[in-house]
């Protein structure tokens, strides 16, 4: 009986995929980032990447220990809802240090939330600015007691 | 005859393969323990991710479109100049039907001028032509059944794949680092105990934001869903969202 041998046409295509699918493989493991699969189907290195970002929005709570009185004045009208950093900016600097005050420029003013739009809800007190009293908002509205006394 | 490969140089350069391989392999293994060090020393590490199932509930009919949500997410997440948001403002508004028409409206028209970063403008019609106007707060939908994760070939290598599969168009890629990016509900803050940017500065609590895990005895998103009949974007589709609308009309998608 004749002993089969492999014709080398079919050994080389043989030796040329394992190359390709070695190499691929090769390659594989050192491209995937090592955390990849640790919790799901993606880096899980990512998550302490982006917890370890730290916070801008200080958040109202830590206004409290130094404002507490305006903050009380606030909770009693209708600005209530109002987070400080909506109109002040971010303070996570002031928190850090006092001296340094909060980014205005993230801050807002009234026409932002009042000037009349129809899309806005009709709960919304909203007003039409040429229409309105011509003086500056807060000499009727103080921001942190805007509904007037008289 | 010179040969172009003797044995030794044929050796020499398999070695060197070699030699580069292993200290790239080296190289890798340190740079990780690195940034594991980095990392671990400047986040907290006493958050459990199983021990917390995080909603968002958005209330269209207290939105008032100041684009604070917008403005506030882009800073605090350090999303790049342009159109790109995380979270944005849409503005819907829903003409009267056309005089002898048999419609009861008109087809919507929706914008989303810089994401609602800057307000809206005065709308396109004049306010009699106006049937319904409102706005609408998108972001991530937090699917328990993301079509985005299904169609993710590998870690991200910016093919947009997640980009294109996402039904509500909340992914984009990062001009800088070309990988994909969502909304991650601010998850450097909720880790720390504060909530997401956008909740954080809207002004009237038109997003609410809890913990199914942890819910306290009058929890917001426990009234949330007693006062309000909820729906979800797209609901057909399957995707479970975990964002939560109440007061949507059924233009929104």
């Amino acid at each position: 009986m004749r002993r089969f041998k492999l014709p080398p046409q079919i050994l080389r295509l043989v030796l040329l995929t394992l190359a390709v699918v070695g190499s691929y493989l090769v390659a594989r493991h050192f491209l995937v980032p090592t955390s990849f699969g640790e919790y799901g189907w993606y880096r899980g290195d990512a998550l302490a990447l982006i917890a370890s970002r730290p916070p801008l929005y200080a958040g109202k709570q830590s206004c409290e220990k130094c404002h507490s009185d305006i903050l009380h004045k606030l909770a009693a009208d209708a600005h209530k809802t109002l987070s400080c950093e909506a109109c002040h900016g971010v303070s996570r600097e002031h928190i850090d240090n006092p001296n340094i005050p909060p980014d205005k420029i993230t801050g807002s003013y009234c026409i932002r939330c009042h000037e009349a739009n129809p899309s806005r809800p009709a709960w919304l007190k909203q007003i039409v600015i040429k229409d309105h009293y011509g003086a500056e908002c807060a000499d009727c509205h103080p921001p942190h007691q805007p509904t007037p006394t008289q | 005859m010179k040969t172009l490969f003797s044995r030794r140089s044929a050796l020499l350069r398999l070695a060197g393969a070699v030699a580069g391989v292993l200290t790239v392999s080296v190289a890798r293994t340190a740079k990780a323990a690195v940034q594991k060090l980095f990392v671990s020393t400047s986040a907290p590490n006493d958050y459990d991710p199983t021990k917390h199932k995080w909603l968002m509930c958005i209330d269209t009919t207290k939105c008032i479109g100041c684009g604070l949500c917008a403005e506030a997410c882009k800073r605090e997440n350090g999303v790049p100049e342009g159109p790109y948001y995380r979270t944005w403002i849409e503005r819907y508004i829903i003409p009267k039907p056309e005089p002898g028409s048999d419609q009861t409206r008109g087809e919507p028209l929706v914008d989303s001028p810089n994401g609602g970063m800057h307000g809206f403008p005065e709308p396109p019609l004049p306010k009699d032509q106006i049937e319904l106007s409102f706005f609408a707060p998108k972001l991530c939908n937090l699917c328990e059944n993301p079509p985005c994760v299904q169609v993710c070939p590998t870690y991200c290598i910016g093919c947009a794949f997640c980009v294109q599969a996402c039904p509500y168009g909340v992914r984009f890629l990062n001009p800088v680092t070309h990988t994909a990016e969502k909304c991650t509900l601010c998850y450097h803050r909720i880790t720390r105990g504060l909530k997401p940017a956008c909740v954080e500065i809207c002004p009237a609590e038109a997003r609410i934001f809890g913990d199914l895990k942890n819910l306290s005895a009058d929890d917001p998103i426990q009234k949330f869903y007693e006062n309000n009949r909820v729906q979800v974007l797209k609901p057909h589709l399957g995707t479970k969202p975990r964002v939560l609308y109440a007061g949507l009309d059924k233009g929104v998608s």
